[in-house]
């Protein structure tokens, strides 16, 4: 086992305050964007911020990821190679692109930045992985859909690093269409962004699946919180080599909590695996959770340990 | 800038199995999609052996036309298992080529059959002209065009990239862009991507407002269900608009659908390429194409994206649109000049008095009542009840083998 593993602990943040905030209580890197690149950015950032973003975290060694993983249209690539050229000014840490026309754009403006890839579903397996890898990427964001197990032979098959989402919502469903301003006009009664709402599955009693549009269409949101911070074991003993914490729909002390929480966690296990994995402290790493969850969220393991069919 | 288009593009028609096949090549597909046994995302179509492949091939060679398999899963680890091989295999049965989704199928299919071209599949979601000019980049010769890209969108890739391009001009959708949707892996436990969809986006759903003060069930109220279902598409009324763009391929959906849907819709649009290509400059809609579409329809019909951003009048909200449903009633084995008697294998009953139609490839149709039926040994019944009898029943016009009769249900 090597002793300097350390695996990097990712977060969200909505602002630069919360991006702050973040960074102070454990965030050893924060992904930001804009909705007009990114998928799901849990809030706008104009260059001037991710600018500010990046000093700040550059000051105290963090890093400053820029999601760009949008599935483009024609039109969104004539902004693209200026966005590239400013983000490389701007020396951010990479970008997280999940649409294969980052390659053409980035050997046209002939600059380089390190390219994380990130095309949500897509990421299934290590093959796939190994062919973007030959594109240039130098790192690996996985499915959401994906058994531990799998993720670990992944882990061992790639040579670039593996991350993984470990806490919070995941996308479940983008469409490019405006589902919900359809339906509101289709009742005849108005849809604000500003809305909070989610749906109810007719068959599944007390589901929350949270939906929301934004420039990139629709978007449903998975009914329970993925928590992996009681079985961080096998994900640090495979040496994963980042966790992210998704903070989308989260209060701000909620997202504070939780990175507080992971990253005494995985020092703690890091130190101390056996005190780490006592029945006490497992038990109270629950409890702190439960004690902040909010009620109509629940908390389960996502598809970490279960079988799908097909 | 419009260059009128003087090749003609190839129509694309799915074939769930064998009998699929040949009805979709016989009517006028020059190419046909299918499914093997391994790597395809419809799970629950009959799905070709390599036996069946072989045959549906020899078949299509006759016609002078193309088989495609669709290889377009999203694979785990495991799944990549023997994929060389099958490559090899359907490369060596003379498939002309493979529809991919997953870059890992890529790696194995050039190790396996280094010959055998590679599609990218509408699951990669292609939206744009860099992505296309990347896939040319790495050697694929087509690509299959997500189903968001506009008309306008196809016009610019065509002009900034030398590339095949494949797209669809019938059938049912993803409402989400298609690859990035996993409500079914998170409401059933079964993998869409792996051909286990539920089709969860077409339940109904309950939509609330979520306040301070708790959550309002906005569906409840308004008396609506919240759903996400899609009318089909079809280009049946805009042909020519995707003709002069020159895209390669039109591809037509449904490997689940039935040999009378296939056999419709691939008539209707071979006429109406050729239609087109024998005289562009007076090329009129014969709205006798359009009925006939209808017929084979299972939900409302949109241009989806092609024109304009789909809004609630392209969804599918409450009741079933009520569309006259019909049924594949015989299938014409034989025909009799002398005494315009046809040997007719049924496929679904008929009786005596019904009305029914026959039609066959080149459009050809025509109505009539059925006033006799004889079953095989020659005796008169009033209803042709079993499955794939053989029967005879006088004709008011010539029909030849592979003509079909329909009756509406």
């Amino acid at each position: 086992m090597i002793t300097s593993y350390r695996p990097e602990l990712i977060a969200t943040a909505r602002d630069l305050e919360e991006l702050k905030t973040l960074a102070n209580v454990g965030a050893d890197a924060i992904t930001i964007g804009h909705q007009s690149f990114g998928l799901r950015v849990t809030g706008d950032f104009e260059l001037d911020e991710i600018r500010r973003a990046t000093t700040f975290l550059h000051r105290s060694n963090k890093k400053v990821y820029i999601v760009m993983n949008a599935i483009f249209h024609n039109k969104d690539l004539v902004e693209l190679p200026t966005y590239i050229k400013q983000l490389i000014e701007i020396e951010v840490d990479g970008i997280i692109c999940g649409d294969p026309s980052i390659f053409p754009i980035l050997d046209e403006i002939d600059l380089s930045i390190p390219v994380f890839w990130n095309p949500e579903t897509l990421s299934t397996n290590y093959e796939t992985l190994k062919f973007w890898q030959s594109k240039g990427i130098k790192r690996a964001i996985l499915s959401n859909e994906l058994a531990l197990d799998a993720i670990i032979d992944i882990k061992n098959e790639v040579k670039i690093p593996v991350e993984i989402q470990v806490h919070g919502m995941t996308c479940i469903f983008q469409s490019k269409r405006k589902l919900v301003t359809n339906y509101y006009n289709h009742i005849q009664d108005s849809y604000s962004r500003d809305k909070r709402l989610h749906l109810k599955q007719f068959n599944e009693a007390e589901s929350n699946y949270p939906v929301f549009e934004d420039c990139n269409g629709t978007h449903i949101m998975s009914n329970e919180d993925l928590c992996m911070i009681e079985n961080l074991q096998p994900i640090l003993d495979a040496g994963i080599d980042s966790i992210r914490i998704n903070g989308m729909f989260k209060s701000r002390s909620y997202n504070q909590a939780i990175v507080t929480l992971y990253r005494e966690a995985i020092d703690l296990f890091l130190t101390d695996r056996y005190q780490y994995n006592s029945f006490n402290y497992l038990n109270s790493l629950r409890q702190r959770i439960a004690s902040i969850q909010p009620e109509d969220r629940l908390l389960d393991t996502g598809f970490y340990f279960k079988e799908q069919i097909y | 800038m419009t260059t009128r288009q003087n090749r003609k593009p190839e129509l694309l028609a799915p074939a769930g199995n064998l009998e699929k096949l040949k009805f979709a090549i016989h009517y006028g597909a020059d190419a046909v999609y299918i499914g093997g046994k391994q790597f395809g995302l419809r799970a629950k179509a009959g799905n070709f052996s390599f036996e069946d492949m072989r045959e549906g091939v020899e078949f299509a060679n006759r016609y002078g036309a193309k088989v495609y398999v669709a290889a377009n899963i999203i694979a785990h680890n495991e799944n990549l298992n023997g994929a060389q091989e099958y490559f090899k295999s359907l490369y060596d049965i003379g498939i002309a080529a493979v529809i991919i989704a997953d870059p890992a199928l890529i790696t194995a299919c050039r190790e396996g059959a280094p010959d055998l071209e590679i599609h990218i599949s509408t699951q990669a979601s292609i939206a744009n002209w860099r992505t296309v000019q990347f896939w040319k980049n790495e050697g694929i010769p087509r690509v299959v065009l997500a189903r968001e890209v506009s008309l306008e969108e196809i016009k610019e890739m065509k002009e900034k990239v030398d590339i095949e391009i494949e797209a669809f001009i019938h059938g049912a959708m993803c409402i989400s862009y298609s690859g990035r949707c996993v409500l079914s892996n998170h409401m059933t436990s079964r993998d869409a991507n792996r051909g286990g969809c539920a089709q969860s986006c077409r339940w109904n759903y309950d939509l609330f407002e979520d306040g301070t003060d708790g959550s309002i069930n906005i569906s409840e109220k308004a008396d609506e269900a919240y759903t996400m279902s899609s009318q089909d598409l079809s280009m049946v009324e805009h042909l020519p608009d995707i003709l002069e763009l020159g895209v390669d391929s039109l591809k037509i959906e449904g490997r689940m659908k039935s040999i009378h849907y296939v056999a419709t819709v691939v008539n209707v649009y071979r006429k109406i390429i050729d239609t087109y290509f024998d005289d562009p400059e007076n090329y009129k809609l014969d709205q006798a194409w359009v009925d006939e579409i209808w017929k084979a329809a299972q939900r409302s019909l949109t241009t989806a994206f092609y024109y304009d951003e789909p809004t609630e009048k392209d969804q599918l909200f409450g009741k079933p649109d009520r569309i006259p449903k019909y049924d594949f009633a015989g299938l014409v084995l034989d025909y009799d000049e002398g005494t315009q008697i046809a040997t007719i294998q049924q496929r679904n009953s008929f009786k005596v008095g019904d009305e029914i139609e026959f039609f066959g490839p080149n459009f050809y149709h025509f109505k009539q009542t059925i006033d006799e039926i004889w079953d095989e040994q020659g005796i008169q019944v009033d209803i042709a009840r079993h499955p794939m009898m053989i029967t005879k029943v006088k004709v008011k016009q010539p029909v030849r083998y592979y003509d079909m009769m329909r009756k509406r249900k």
